[in-house]
């Protein structure tokens, strides 16, 4: 069979780590090629060096056996590679038309609207979609804007297709669709990449799999000759655990009661629609749902970082909706965020600044005015070990430290008790393993568990169903804005669970 | 156009990991030269012997005379380099400066025709009163800026140097209007200050005194940035909003009470542009010192020491820039000018520190 | 109020918002693909020295091209260092309006500018080498149109100048919303790395439209002065330079909306003269000069609110410079 792509001896290095150790990868043409690996197994630099978003350190990239040099997209482009990236790279002030033919030159300088229209709603039909090109790109689901993204490609006559983890924004039959496009787009001799770090998507929809852990290769099979257990176990390099150890304790009291809670999100459209939870004294909670259902919103309501328009949150039967944040973290309000990087670490300040981020102003750190940093440092010392944190020092930049280890910082401040020197009442964790590595993964687990056992309450959100299931007491659904289902792990089958994400099915209980 | 512009080559730029001590010093020293360097072909363009120029400038920092009349120079600009320290802190770009120094002037010269004509005040008050005036009222000019910022969002860059504008055709309203010295020849002059109103009675001379202040500021301000709850919102703030909204910071209270210390501590800067250089009120009394801070603090990268010895070499280039335009008929923008380059090479130099360029010849299919 | 005084001030008030007009179209171009450029008073006012200086030695057609070039130049430099080497946008524009304004004052000394007129052209008489002001661009009305009551004196008696931000307004506006140039260029300024993956290169288009600006802002300088207010002092432009970078923002970054804005700020500047000449503004010219700057923070709080925001949102992207590898 013919070689679209061969990638011979990539090596690419980043400062503190070689993310492409001497990686051989191929590409067929007409084949679905799944590239498995963990989260910063190096699948993504990977593909951004075929696509010219970076430049490799060595190595070879041979297209239709051709020795290129690819140095930007705009090079990747010319040579028919096209890549649909994790966070999709459309502008949603813009139309959908606009999105597609933006850097093509065979538009002619005055775009015809109505011809290019015509063309893109053609080139949709014939894949099974109906899109509509004058549409603004804010009014598309996600699953349409993926739709645009491909047709993005397609409109330039792509023959190699990149999908980067394609399926974490959809729903179960969002899937379906794109993976009969997918197969049609092979049928047509095009080569499909399909990064994913989901063993049954690699089932479900590829030829052949390549599995890459820690920036090498280290497994490349037919799909049909292969099983689940033997890529799981060449992607975390051990055999997994699926279970994971709890002590029964019996929820007491009521921490967290929320009514009808409703919000709106940031471009004013009502994202929560009266939500109704409760969260139990040592008893974790998981919230499911596909993302952009309120979740975000959700957290960021019981954290006091969004207004909220109607209903109650009672904490130990305080109403805490829009009180200010300060507020409600001295009542015992604990919250590990989403994207670290975004709030809830400074990597340009010391990791004891990072550590003392909200204690500082209280008691003894602070006597009102000025800062005692001889006990903040003698604190940190202690938070550093207690929560393993490797750090050169306490004075380094949060930014030396590696995924796992800023993690471990958020859980040290949040947790440890530096305000009122007790644990927290409620821990709100809004996706609190996205993107670390197995290793971190189990400690976050770990330790949530463990301090729901002491006796805090325990809100997860996860994208990770699996996850949700294995580490929670009760998994609430989450669809449109409203919790439709509550359930105890075990209860329900998986695609039962699904089709509720989907909004498909509301569950009777 | 677009195509020739499309260079075949293209600019590599990595971070540099280390650089030592020497090439770092050195860098800096080839920028400065660079700069002098091309100012002087600006001023051979211009028909200017640019030795003349030069030997003038060199003048000001061996002359003990004229190195105290930078002193004097240096005290506004350092102090709204200081007060623009804050600011920066917070990210919050303060260009207003010389908005709150006229802020400044107009309070301190407020409080002594207050004095003068209504005798509201004992003599032994007024430097006192003065003084808290002009800090409270260039702050408050400056917690206009950074409340729209917080509270409605409105951008502070383009607030804060509208804003100058204003200030300076307010105190331009003044003094050719009820300000106006009535024993003044009709000149757009205030009443003289007396001297308990000037910046001379601790050590005799303004520029000791001036200096204490500067000093004492930069000592306060420091122990704000580096010891107090407050320095320590500035600090996340600057770093990030979100986080700080996050870590349950009080955005407007922080954002505008760092405002209000940054304009105050500029407002007193104009203060001593009343009080100690000139001794009354003149339309335009600042000839952009509050523009010059910002050079100033960046070139200092905030360090509240550092501020003092640079505001005092550029105090220096404005005292060349009088004595050119006095000895030589050069026009004292001539001083405006090395300024500017000053700080853009210096700063294209920072660059080089941190990056290391390469030029590459662009790829493609081989 | 007669006919013809509401004719004037009408005239007057189009002629003064062509410098605010002018400067703002390229400004536009820079800010909608992200980039803020604050040497916008410093290359108006060297488009306002360059045309004194090039008008009086080699007429008004050198003195319009030589400041476009001139104003070119100092965006080429101002793209060099916040685009390629991607400082900070707001100290770079403001050291360059300090660089600006230094270099214009030169001129203000009789002597420097003597001797930089022999050097242009060594044949011009005395009294030109001694004059503090050019020749005004003449008015050329347009037959038949110029004498429509109230609108003939309004757009159709101007220089040719006034004429040109009015047609330059509809082609940008048009480049921008329906040609792939201008598709382009705002889409750099909404998501640069997206412009990058589609093959769009992100510092060329940048590069671009900040030279644009330089162009137009210099231009606007040329304007104001052969244009407008021939008689050279320093600090001629007295600021208008981020005046026009407020009407970018009024304008919501939209090259039509950015005539009715211009003319807005053309009528408050010719209003308060126009008073002062009735003797009401006598006792305060100098509230009415804050006037324009008033309006600008209002306008500025105005367009911050949410709802607005919403429909006329900034370029997402704007003053946030551009690098591919972190």
């Amino acid at each position: 069979m013919e070689e679209l792509v061969s990638l011979r001896g990539i090596v690419k290095r980043f400062p503190g780590v070689v993310a492409n150790d001497n990686v051989d990868f191929s590409l067929r043409k007409g084949e679905i090629h799944a590239l498995l690996g963990e989260n910063g197994a190096g699948k993504t630099t990977l593909m951004n060096i075929l696509y010219g978003l970076y430049r490799p350190d060595s190595g070879e990239i041979f297209i239709e056996g051709r020795r290129v040099k690819i140095e930007s997209p705009r090079d990747a482009i010319k040579l028919g590679i096209g890549m649909v990236h994790q966070n999709f790279k459309l502008i949603p002030s813009h139309t959908v038309l606009e999105n597609i033919i933006l850097g093509l030159k065979e538009v002619g300088l005055i775009i015809n609207y109505k011809a290019i229209g015509e063309k893109i709603k053609q080139l949709a039909e014939s894949y099974g979609w109906r899109i509509n090109p004058s549409a603004y790109v804010w009014q598309l689901t996600a699953g349409e804007k993926q739709q645009v993204e491909l047709l993005k490609l397609l409109y330039r006559d792509a023959k190699i297709l990149i999908l980067d983890e394609p399926t974490s924004v959809l729903t179960p039959q969002e899937c379906k669709i794109l993976f009969q496009a997918l197969r049609r787009m092979a049928n047509e001799g095009k080569g499909v990449i399909f990064i994913t770090h989901k063993l049954d998507e690699v089932f479900a929809i590829s030829d052949r799999v390549t599995v890459m852990r820690r920036g090498k290769v280290v497994f490349l099979k037919e799909t049909s000759k292969t099983n689940m257990s033997e890529l799981a176990q060449y992607m975390v390099g051990r055999p997994v655990i699926f279970t994971i150890e709890k002590k029964e304790v019996q929820p007491s009291e009521e921490v967290m009661v929320i009514k009808n809670l409703k919000a709106f999100n940031d471009k004013g459209v009502l994202a929560l629609k009266g939500v109704n939870l409760t969260v139990m004294k040592n008893e974790i909670v998981g919230i499911i749902g596909v993302t952009g259902n309120g979740q975000q919103e959700l957290v960021e309501v019981i954290s006091g970082l969004r207004k909220a328009t109607e209903g109650s949150i009672l904490i130990d039967g305080v109403n805490i909706v829009n009180n200010s944040p300060e507020k409600i973290i001295k009542l015992g309000v604990a919250f590990i965020p989403p994207e670290p990087l975004k709030y809830g670490i400074i990597p340009n300040l010391t990791i004891a600044d990072n550590l003392f981020m909200k204690a500082y102003r209280y008691k003894p750190y602070s006597n009102g005015v000025l800062i005692n940093w001889k006990t903040i440092y003698e604190k940190s010392e202690e938070l550093v070990k207690a929560f393993q944190i490797v750090s050169p020092s306490l004075s380094a930049q949060a930014r030396s430290l590696s995924g796992g280890n800023l993690q471990r910082l958020i859980l040290a401040r949040e947790l440890s008790g530096l305000i009122g020197e007790r644990i927290p009442r409620l821990i709100v964790a809004a996706y609190p393993t996205k993107g670390l590595d197995i290793g971190a993964t189990e400690f976050v687990h770990k330790t949530l568990i463990e301090y729901s056992r002491r006796g805090s309450g325990i809100l997860i959100v996860s994208e990770d169903v699996e996850e949700a299931l294995m580490v929670c007491d009760r998994v609430a659904v989450m669809h449109d804005g409203k919790i439709v289902s509550v359930f105890k792990p075990g209860e329900l089958d998986i695609e039962k669970i699904g089709l509720m994400m989907a909004g498909v099915e509301i569950a009777s209980t | 156009m677009a195509k020739l512009l499309a260079i075949p080559y293209t600019v590599k730029i990595q971070k540099r990991t280390y650089i030592t001590r020497k090439v770092s010093i050195s860098i800096t020293f080839l920028s400065l030269i660079l700069a002098f360097l091309v100012v002087g072909l600006i001023f051979i363009f211009m028909g200017i012997n640019p030795v003349d120029v030069y030997y003038h400038i060199t003048m000001v920092f061996s002359s003990p005379t004229l190195l105290f009349e930078s002193f004097k120079r240096a005290i506004p600009i350092g102090l709204a380099a200081l007060g623009l320290s804050i600011a920066f802190r917070m990210n919050f770009w303060n260009i207003g400066a010389e908005g709150q120094m006229y802020m400044g002037m107009f309070a301190s010269t407020g409080i002594v025709l207050l004095h003068l004509y209504y005798g509201l005040i004992p003599d032994y008050l007024v430097m006192f009163l003065m003084m808290l005036a002009a800090f409270i009222t260039g702050g408050l000019w400056c917690s206009l800026p950074a409340f729209l910022k917080i509270k409605m969002k409105v951008n502070e860059i383009l607030t804060t140097l509208m804003m100058n504008y204003v200030a300076m055709y307010f105190v331009d309203f003044l003094i050719y209007g009820p300000w106006r010295d009535p024993k003044g020849y009709g000149f757009p002059l205030s009443a003289p200050f007396p001297d308990y109103a000037k910046l001379v009675m601790l050590l005799g001379e303004f520029a000791y005194t001036g200096l204490l202040l500067l000093s004492l500021t930069a000592a306060l301000v420091y122990v704000i940035l580096k010891y107090t709850k407050l320095g320590f919102e500035l600090k996340i703030v600057g770093e990030s909003i979100d986080t700080a909204r996050y870590a349950g910071i009080n955005l407007s209270k922080v954002i505008t009470l760092g405002g209000f210390l940054s304009g105050g501590v500029a407002g007193l800067g104009g203060l001593t542009i009343v009080s100690g250089i000139i001794g009354r009120l003149r339309p335009r009394a600042s000839p952009g010192y509050g523009y010059t801070a910002i050079i100033v603090v960046l070139l200092s990268s905030l360090n509240p020491w550092l501020i003092i010895p640079v505001s005092i070499f550029f105090g220096g280039l404005f005292v060349a820039g009088d004595i050119l335009q006095a000895a030589l008929k050069i026009p004292g923008a001539a001083v405006e000018i090395c300024q500017a380059s000053i700080f853009l090479f210096i700063i294209v130099g920072e660059f080089i520190k941190r990056y290391r360029i390469m030029i590459v010849q662009k790829g493609g299919i081989e | 109020m007669s006919v013809e005084w509401i004719e004037q001030v009408l005239q007057l008030t189009v002629q003064m918002g062509t410098v605010y007009l002018l400067a703002s179209l390229g400004e536009i171009y820079a800010e909608r693909s992200g980039v803020l450029n604050l040497g916008l008073e410093g290359t108006m006012i060297m488009g306002a020295a360059t045309s004194f200086i090039f008008s009086l030695a080699y007429g008004h057609f050198a003195a319009i091209i030589m400041s476009i070039i001139v104003g070119a130049l100092m965006g080429f430099i101002l793209s060099i260092l916040v685009v390629d080497m991607k400082l900070n946008q707001v100290i770079v524009g403001l050291a360059l309006t300090m660089l600006g304004i230094g270099l214009s004052g030169f001129i203000t000394f009789p002597e420097i500018r003597k001797n930089l007129l022999l050097r242009l052209n060594p044949y011009l008489p005395q009294e030109i080498l001694a004059t503090q002001q050019s020749e005004k661009l003449p008015e050329i009305p347009i037959p038949l149109l110029s004498d429509i009551p109230i609108l003939g004196k309004m757009f159709f008696s101007h220089n040719i100048l006034v004429y040109f931000s009015l047609i330059a307004s509809l082609i940008m506006w048009f480049i921008l919303f329906k040609t792939s140039i201008g598709l382009t260029i705002r889409s750099v300024g909404e998501n640069p790395s997206m412009a990058d993956s589609l093959g769009v290169n992100v510092y060329l288009v940048r590069r671009v439209t900040v030279i644009l600006s330089g162009a137009f802002a210099s231009l606007a300088g040329a304007y104001f002065f052969i244009g407008f207010h021939p008689f050279w002092r320093e600090e001629v432009t007295a600021g208008r330079g981020f005046i026009a970078l407020a009407l970018v923002i009024l304008a919501t970054w939209n090259p039509l909306r950015a005539i009715l804005g211009a003319y807005l700020f053309g009528g408050v500047e010719t209003f308060q003269y126009r008073l002062q000449l009735f003797g009401l503004g006598a006792q305060s010219p100098y509230f009415l000069a804050m006037l324009p700057y008033i309006v600008t923070i209002i306008t500025l709080i105005i367009i911050s609110t949410e709802s607005i925001k919403k429909r006329l949102g900034a370029p997402a992207s704007l003053g946030i410079p551009y690098s591919r590898e972190e």
